[in-house]
């Protein structure tokens, strides 16, 4: 499984690649802004973007959206039906499954930042977007959508393996294992 | 693959990005190496000597870098959160949103350390010294820091909850 981070200028978020290695087809979760670093990965590696997955709709998760669809006829997946005035090609929900080439990830919903939130997890890694960060949570507007989102994470993310590697929007990457023994949040 | 040629194949850039997982390099001589990307969770590197070398992206969480030398090292995006830093020296490292988390430091040196926008929440710095160092947007929230020198850190720091009884500011 080939996974790349990529840091964009709009508030400092983060993006990644996600491909196979024997299809050479290509997800991009998150799209703050267009890159041409993102470019040059899937050019160098022969990938060919299939999908966006979009994490929650806050503009510097999706500002970018439209240059991806445009130049590579990328579908969009999030689970709202509209994405920056683009129709997403699938909706999707807690617990479908997403393909990309022969790996397939798991949505798992994860509101409380944001009342659409979902994260997406492969074997051995998972992208929360903004509802999980290493050592904190996402920004809440009230204290109920804030234990919604800390249930949901206990629920969802952290029953995960421990070693699995948790990707976040903004950020260190981290693990479930650091995450759920010393996430100031939760402990 | 015995020690020393693993040690060869690290110092020639052949490991950037490998899966090496728990392996035991203690007391090697690594510095300058390429180990951006590479996988070194719970990896035995108690007194390495890694000044200057590349862990950009790295995973070594729960890793044992005890005494090691990380003067000067590239850790931005790195994973070090619940590793033993014990005695760790990082003078003048990018630790530049860097994982922090849960991480444990006692009388670690981060002198002239970049530490923006890292993430040192609930880690043990007892005693750690963070002379000159930049702390801009480092969340330390409830990091123990007592006894800890930040004397000439700057920038804007969160210390919501942590401890910094005796740190020097």
């Amino acid at each position: 499984m080939i996974v790349r981070h990529f840091l964009l200028d709009v508030n400092e978020v983060n993006a990644f690649v996600v491909g196979c290695p024997e299809t050479k087809e290509a997800m991009l979760i998150d799209a703050g802004a267009y890159d041409d670093a993102i470019a040059q990965f899937l050019k160098e590696h022969g990938l060919t973007l299939k999908t966006v997955f979009i994490t929650h709709d806050h503009y510097d998760h999706t500002d970018g959206l439209g240059e991806y669809v445009s130049r590579y006829s990328a579908d969009v997946i999030a689970s709202i039906p509209t994405v920056q005035g683009h129709k997403v090609a699938r909706q999707v929900k807690h617990g479908d499954q997403v393909r990309v080439g022969n790996l397939t990830g798991t949505v798992y919903e994860t509101p409380g930042h944001t009342p659409e939130g979902v994260s997406l997890a492969f074997p051995g890694c998972v992208f929360t977007g903004d509802a999980l960060f290493a050592g904190s949570v996402g920004g809440t507007a009230s204290e109920a959508d804030k234990q919604r989102q800390l249930d949901a994470i206990r629920k969802h993310i952290f029953t995960l393996p421990p070693e699995t590697q948790v990707h976040v929007g903004h950020g260190p990457s981290s693990t479930v294992a650091i995450e759920s023994r010393y996430n100031p949040f939760f402990v | 693959m015995d020690r020393e040629t693993l040690v060869q194949r690290i110092k020639s850039g052949e490991c950037a990005g490998a899966e090496l997982g728990a392996v035991d390099l203690s007391g090697c001589d690594l510095s300058g190496a390429d180990l951006s990307n590479t996988r070194l969770s719970c990896a035995k590197l108690s007194g390495c000597n890694l000044s200057g070398a590349n862990l950009h992206h790295a995973f070594l969480d729960g890793a044992n870098l005890e005494d090691a030398d990380l003067s000067g090292a590239n850790l931005e995006f790195a994973v070090l959160g619940a590793a033993n830093l014990n005695n760790a020296n990082l003078t003048g490292a990018n630790l530049q949103r860097t994982n922090l988390v849960g991480t444990r430091a006692h009388e670690a040196r981060f002198d002239g350390a970049k530490l923006y926008y890292s993430r040192p929440g609930n880690g043990d710095f007892q005693g750690a010294s963070f002379r000159d160092a930049d702390i801009q947007r480092a969340i330390f929230r409830r990091a123990n820091l007592a006894n800890a020198d930040l004397r000439g850190a700057t920038g804007q720091a969160n210390f919501d909850r942590a401890n910094l009884e005796g740190a020097q500011q």
